[in-house]
């Protein structure tokens, strides 16, 4: 018997302080840890981020999510965060942990890597109405 | 050999038994823990019991009785007793170790201390926490945050209990995250939960933690598969800002928090001693209130309502004055509100009715009204129909003459039973007057929804008549009244002035300082008989043709 799977989408603002650089080694940081936390709870997903905001998308049984969330909800790194989706699924759309940098096109190069090095799949974002919002949401926040 | 030469060296006291509890080995540090030259090749018991008291000598024994393993501590009253960790006897062997303190496995009666299901600290905690303070020589620097969940119970209600209770482990996880390690946390009881913050840097520690918490506490939480978004309300108090003696922090947070929730919830805020002297000053005026009906310290003042067109009296209105013996006069717009909050409204509410019928009754013109206000808290249940219907037939006072004011707050409900209940009054013949209208919604819902007798204009459009504003609204309250067949009064008339507009204007009653303040009940019938409306109107005749 497999465990039920679920997906939760949010969106948050982020709180980074300091230059692209500092933001950078950051996001970095955040990804490392996603990377291991995750893996060890059955979690995959994907995290999107700008300057100014972050995406996620998280995948996994449902004790693991809410485990997973309750350590993001306390995460002074970013406020405001809002809920879009949260529900059952019969497959996963992210295999892997991935992230991605969605935002203004001057930073695109030096975020570039981290999509890269994470095998970021834009792909698996489409199709979704609910993928098509986060991605609206981003590029908003970017303008702003 | 080796072995036994590095357990020689030990700080750790520790004995090894054979099966019949003789010490096969005894380190030295075991045998200077319970104080004796030499323990080896002796029997356990009589070694170790000859100066302990019965019941120890017994549990003792008991435990080397039992193969199990388990702890006893020797001397409970000294202060810093000998526990034996007694290891399960394994093949005719068993280990025991000896230590200062109390057995880990109780640590302090720390199971006791513990909420079992947050796993964090419970009320005794705090207790023991509280007394460990009091004996720093030092005031220590310490905070107190309580934190109480804004809608607990509509997620107790709406998701059952099982989902309550995580809803506090998944809370005591937030606070485990968001506090330092020497913090302390304590649930209250409920869904109230206390966080000691020591050695911070205070006030900026609690004022951070809190502000952190309230944030974190409104975001969404999972729970058996449920979005939740609740929030929490922080009440925080401090050592030294504010607070000065240990035993009065929880109170003072306690306050604090009670603030954050008057203020609308989802934030913090921190105690300070004003907040305290409100809360006595409340305390006291609300067991002063409670008392007040029976010690007969209310008085009801009638003032005159006159008709523009002649100026004579049409009638009075009754005002509940409370005349407390210590702080003199109290004015119903202080004291009104926390009557309905405590309930005694409707005590005050009744006598107020009953009073004012006797009263009126035995006023010489029978022509008279006497208009009563009545709080929308009354209309609540269907007590008011009783009350109103046995003061008239007590008095003998012809309904009729009985006009109730009510605001528009008692329809805001727009319960069908209020409504039910006003039209019980209206078909005894009492009628019903629209109180401040105005000020509140104005809605014109509210008129259409019961025939009113009379619209009261509030006086802030009377005293601000030359504003041509206020004019043009007087004016559009006027035209609705005669249109719905409504007679009108103006409230609040002080000046010749206001008194000429108002009748200038078409408005068919006054009330206010001008005409007469409000005068006791006993000057009522010599008022009536004395009084001439030809100085009034002669003014308002000049004042039109100026």
């Amino acid at each position: 018997m497999t465990e039920s799977l679920y997906r939760l989408v949010y969106f948050s603002r982020n709180a980074l302080a300091g230059d692209a650089e500092a933001v950078r080694a950051e996001i970095e940081s955040i990804l490392e840890c996603s990377r291991r936390n995750n893996a060890a709870a059955n979690v995959t997903g994907a995290l999107m981020f700008n300057g100014g905001c972050f995406a996620q998308v998280l995948e996994g049984p449902y004790g693991a999510i809410q485990v997973t969330l309750e350590r993001i909800q306390c995460d002074a790194r970013h406020s405001g965060l809002k809920v879009l989706a949260f529900d059952r699924r019969s497959a996963r759309g992210f295999a892997h942990w991935s992230m991605a940098y969605v935002g203004a096109a001057a930073n695109v190069d030096r975020f570039a890597h981290i999509a890269k090095t994470s095998a970021f799949d834009p792909s698996a974002l489409d199709g979704e109405a609910i993928y098509d919002t986060l991605k609206a949401n981003l590029a908003d926040s970017a303008l702003a | 050999m080796t072995k036994t030469l590095r357990w020689e060296n030990l700080d750790t006291g520790l004995a090894l038994l054979d099966e019949r509890n003789v010490v096969v080995y005894a380190n030295p540090a075991f045998a200077t823990l319970l104080a004796l030259e030499t323990v080896s090749g002796r029997p356990a018991i009589t070694s170790w019991a000859c100066d302990l008291g019965p019941d120890t000598r017994q549990t003792l024994e008991r435990r080397l009785c039992s193969n199990e393993a388990g702890a006893v501590t020797l001397n409970e009253q000294a202060p810093n007793p000998v526990t034996l960790y007694i290891g399960a006897s394994r093949d005719g062997q068993r280990l025991v170790v000896g230590a200062r303190g109390w057995p880990v496995a109780d640590d302090c009666g720390l199971a006791a201390q513990l909420d079992p299901l947050t796993g964090i600290g419970n009320r005794l905690m705090y207790e023991r926490h509280l007394a460990t303070l009091c004996e720093h020589a030092v005031r220590p620097a310490v905070a107190a945050l309580m934190i109480d969940l804004d809608r607990f119970k509509q997620v107790n209600d709406t998701l059952g209990h099982a989902a309550g209770d995580e809803l506090l482990r998944l809370t005591a996880d937030r606070l485990r995250k968001l506090t330092r390690e020497d913090d302390v946390l304590i649930r209250l009881g409920g869904d109230e939960f206390l966080v000691l913050q020591t050695d911070a840097r205070q006030p900026d520690a609690a004022h951070g933690l809190a502000q952190r918490l309230t944030e974190v506490m409104s975001r969404l939480f999972l729970i058996e598969g449920n979005s939740v978004e609740i929030s929490a309300s922080v009440g925080v108090a401090m050592l030294g800002h504010g607070t000065a003696a240990l035993d009065d922090l929880l109170k003072h947070a306690a306050l604090a928090l009670y603030q954050a929730k008057g203020l609308g919830r989802a934030r913090y805020c921190v105690f300070d001693p004003d907040l305290e002297a409100r809360a006595l000053a409340r305390h006291q005026i609300e067991f002063d209130l409670r008392r007040a009906l029976g010690l007969r310290e209310f008085v009801l003042v009638y003032q005159p309502q006159n008709s523009t067109r002649d100026g004579r009296i049409s009638g009075f209105e009754a005002l509940l004055r409370w005349m407390q013996p210590v702080r003199g006069p109290i004015s119903p717009a202080e004291f009104i509100p926390l009557a309905e909050e405590i309930g005694e409204i409707h005590a005050i509410g009744a006598w107020v009715i009953r009073s004012a019928c006797f009263e009126a009754a035995g006023w010489a013109d029978p022509t008279l009204t006497v208009a009563v206000n009545v709080s929308p808290v009354q209309f609540e249940n269907d007590n008011i129909i009783q009350i109103v219907s046995a003061a008239l037939k007590d008095s003998g006072l012809a309904a009729s003459r009985l006009e109730i004011e009510v605001t528009e707050g008692v329809l805001l409900t727009e319960s069908p039973e209020v409504l039910e209940r006003l039209w019980s009054l209206n078909r005894m013949g009492v009628s019903i007057a629209m109180d401040d209208f105005g000020t509140g919604y104005a809605s014109l819902s509210y008129l259409n929804s019961f025939p009113f007798s009379k619209i009261k204009i509030d006086k802030s459009f009377v005293q601000s008549e030359h504003s041509s504003r206020s004019q043009a609204l007087i004016s559009a309250i006027l035209a609705i009244g005669t249109s719905l067949g409504v007679t009108t009064i103006a409230e609040g008339v002080e000046t010749p002035d206001q008194f000429a507009a108002i009748r200038a204007i078409g408005c068919h009653s006054v009330q206010g300082y001008y005409i007469s303040r409000p005068m006791p009940a006993e000057d009522v019938a010599d008022y009536i008989s004395r009084f001439d409306p030809e100085p009034f109107l002669r003014h308002a005749e000049q004042e039109q043709i100026a």
